[in-house]
């Protein structure tokens, strides 16, 4: 006998009904979820809002029991001939460092965009500086600038006269040294930026005849602006906070010479204990940089726009 | 349930939210500022010394663990390998943490300021006890020193040089001077600021060490020979405080400076005043005709490091500092060094600032016996005389005078003048600064001067723009 078996019928879904979330639970629910958000505020805000208050107190060492004092450690510093010295010192720091490194940074990355045997062991080498801690750096350039038994006057045929760190001279050398450090930071930036730009425009003006300045001029820099903005923007930002070479180099001398607003507040701080002060200057420091960071990110901004063609 | 039953934050919800965070930042703000995290009130123990009682026992404190903030330096390496025998003799552990010098005092007023007592002794200099000792930040030894509970009878505390003593002791008034008030810290090593000098070299010109500041820098002149990178006399002369309290604030004593007089209960600074500014022209003069050509980043290792090579033909500094070069082994010029005490003041003197590395224990320790049979072994006749012994970098100076008298001058050995000047000099040699709470700042402020008129300025306007800040920062915490 043979039996047949009924067809199969699929069996019906289980439907599940949503469990009902208990009132209390949905109530914890926003506050549980925005936990990460209030710790990252809290942990970034922390530092910065208590570093910004004790500005508004007089907290030294020496003092038992601060108080808050309104705006009299800004009235002090701002009338500090000292911290208009370390206001120049750092601009001209900035900009000087900056402007070198990124031309030396662009003409880098054009040499090595031609990937060749000796470019591309260049490309290797370049990193080196980068990977030396800004501290062993100052360290090694030190020793390199002593007139005594320094590799580098004895090169240079500058006999054991010419100071390094003098006080006409410190200044340059200290951008030296960031200049040494930084410019492939530029180089490998750029670079990146020119191997991403198109092919195409540079072979329809190779067919037509551009010679490779106009390509440079009329084509690459303007695609590039926002690669060359972001190495700016970079650099300037960093110089403005520059600290670690420069004090290993002079701390901050001969006289005023080198003496960053990092510096400044480092001495007020950590030397002389003038908690207070120290952080009047870094408020400061902030405020300048915020600024000018507000500023260069508008302008990359409309460079961006520039090279998308949204605007002209 | 629809997404909008989840809750969906709108604006108003971040803003209270944001509002929730400031609001505990704000008071995390207030409440540091109330001295939460600040360190800003000071001790958060009593002194403990009172607590001791019986006789005394170097097992008192058996069992216990300390931690002690120390720099690597000769007498720290010297002790290293006895704190085996101090563990021995008192069953107490010793946790030793190195910091390099450059760093040291960074870390260690980060550490003291947190009030955290992590450390219960530290190596400290003498010009520090001014800005800690203000705070309530290191404890009064005096008590521990008087409690024959907890002193051995045979410490003998007055052993330790008068000069030394005095030094590492204030009442934190201002104008007050040095021995006033608490033992801060004891002292453990120290050193004198005179002249070494390349004696093979001085013995081949058949010339000797001047007697007199003028006799030295027209000697230092005629040494310097730029062509050759050789020069007369090495002294700092970097942006720091350091640079004014060797050679410098010793010359400036034996002429007859002062650094600040007291007027009623404020204080002048005098660093301006005609013989100031004579010495400080002088002094620059030196350091531009005959003295290292990056002066103006010279630290004492530099200095010393030139005259172990044979570059710099005197250096005017630490003793124990150039006491290392004359060791075989250390340097070219090993075996060929010698010591003199400088040039005399006009009236004779030879007042000679010194340095102390000293021992002191942090106010916010919890483990103060332990701590203080520390430093009083440390600072002790037996452990001082094997560290003397047994200190393959040396040990100069130590602190007491029956080592000195004793092991020491049985380690010297070929070290010509080194006994001589030490023993012409001690008498004087004490702490030339007046002390007061604004040392680093306004003795950092001094060494930039030197450098601007080094750079050129003129010395007498420098000197009393620099004469009338320090009046002014000095004055201001009083």
């Amino acid at each position: 006998m043979t039996t047949t078996a009924p067809p199969r019928t699929p069996a019906p879904a289980v439907q599940r009904e949503p469990r009902s979330v208990p009132a209390w639970r949905r109530g914890l629910r926003p506050y549980v979820l925005s936990i990460p958000a209030v710790l990252i505020i809290v942990g970034i805000l922390y530092p910065f809002v208590l570093g910004a208050y004790y500005a508004f107190l007089n907290y030294a060492a020496v003092v038992r029991r601060p108080v808050f004092i309104g705006l009299q450690n800004f009235a002090e510093i701002l009338s500090d001939p000292a911290f208009w010295t370390s206001v120049r010192v750092t601009f001209v720091y900035a900009v000087v460092a900056t402007v070198v490194e990124t031309v030396l940074g662009i003409g880098i990355a054009l040499l090595l965009n031609r990937s060749t045997l000796v470019g591309r062991i260049f490309e290797r080498v370049l990193i080196l500086p980068l990977m030396i801690a800004p501290v062993i750096a100052g360290v090694i350039w030190g020793l390199m600038f002593n007139p005594q038994y320094g590799v580098l006057n004895y090169v240079l045929g500058l006999g054991s006269t010419f100071d390094w760190l003098g006080e006409d001279t410190a200044i340059w050398s200290v951008i030296l040294v960031d200049v040494w450090i930084y410019t492939p930071f530029v180089a490998i930036l750029v670079l990146a930026g020119i191997r991403s730009l198109p092919k195409e425009p540079f072979e329809a003006s190779a067919v037509d005849g551009a010679s490779w300045f106009y390509m440079f001029r009329r084509l690459m820099l303007p695609m590039m602006w926002p690669y060359i903005l972001v190495a700016v923007i970079f650099r300037f930002m960093d110089c403005l906070k520059i600290f670690d070479h420069v004090f290993v180099l002079t701390a901050g001398g001969p006289g005023d010479a080198t003496r960053t607003l990092q510096i400044g507040a480092y001495q007020n701080s950590i030397i002389q204990l003038q908690y207070s002060q120290g952080s009047t200057y870094m408020f400061l420091l902030w405020v300048i940089v915020f600024v000018t960071a507000r500023y260069l990110v508008s302008v990359l901004g409309k460079a961006q726009r520039r090279a998308a063609g949204s605007e002209e | 349930m629809t997404r909008r039953d989840l809750w969906t934050p709108n604006r108003r919800d971040l803003l209270r939210m944001l509002g929730v965070g400031g609001a505990a930042v704000g008071a995390s703000s207030l409440l540091a500022a109330c001295g939460l995290g600040t360190g800003g009130d000071g001790p958060a123990t009593g002194n403990g010394a009172a607590e001791v009682t019986g006789g005394f026992d170097w097992r008192k404190a058996e069992g216990t663990e300390i931690s002690v903030l120390q720099t690597p330096h000769p007498y720290q390496v010297a002790f290293q390998p006895l704190l085996a025998e101090f563990t021995e003799l008192t069953g107490i552990t010793v946790k030793a943490d190195l910091v390099a010098e450059a760093d040291y005092f960074t870390r260690l007023n980060t550490e003291l300021a947190s009030g955290a007592g992590n450390y219960d002794a530290f190596m400290t200099g003498a010009y520090f006890i001014w800005t800690y000792g203000p705070p309530g930040w290191m404890e009064d030894l005096k008590p521990w020193l008087q409690n024959s509970s907890a002193t051995n009878p045979d410490y003998d505390f007055e052993d330790i040089y008068e000069g030394l003593r005095r030094s590492t002791s204030w009442d934190f008034q201002v104008g007050s001077p040095l021995g006033t008030g608490g033992q801060w810290a004891i002292p453990w090593g120290f050193e004198t600021n005179v002249l070494c000098y390349n004696k093979a070299e001085f013995d081949r010109r058949g010339i000797r060490p001047a007697e007199t500041f003028d006799d030295l820098m027209q000697l230092a002149s005629d040494l310097t020979d730029r062509a050759n990178n050789k020069y007369g006399i090495a002294f700092r002369g970097s942006r720091s405080w350091a640079t004014i309290h060797p050679g410098f604030m010793t010359q400036f004593t034996r002429e007859g400076c002062k650094d600040y007089e007291k007027q009623g209960d404020q204080l002048q600074a005098t660093m301006n005043s005609p013989e100031a500014v004579d010495f400080t022209r002088k002094w620059v003069e030196l350091a531009r005709s005959a003295g290292p050509t990056s002066w103006t980043n010279y630290e004492y290792p530099d200095c010393t490091g030139d005259l172990g090579a044979g570059t710099a033909f005197m250096v005017y500094d630490a003793d124990s500092a150039t006491y290392p070069q004359n060791i075989a082994g250390n340097s070219a010029q090993a075996g060929n060094l010698a010591w003199h005490p400088g040039p005399a003041g006009p009236d004779g003197s030879y007042g000679t600032n010194l340095w102390t590395w000293s021992l002191a224990m942090n106010s916010a320790s919890q483990k103060k016996l332990a701590a203080w049979l520390f430093i009083q072994w440390a600072t002790g006749k037996d452990a001082q005389t094997k560290a003397v012994q047994t200190g393959q970098a040396g040990f100069a100076d130590p602190t007491r005078q029956s080592v000195f008298d004793g092991a020491f001058k049985q380690t010297l050995g070929n070290f010509p003048g080194y006994q001589e000047t030490f023993e012409k000099v001690i008498g004087s040699t004490d702490i030339k600064f007046t002390p007061q709470t604004q040392f680093f700042e306004t003795t950092e402020e001094w060494a930039v001067a030197l450098q601007d008129i080094y750079a050129g300025q003129d010395a007498k306007t420098r000197l009393d723009a620099l004469a009338a800040a320090n009046t002014t920062a000095v004055n201001r915490a009083s």
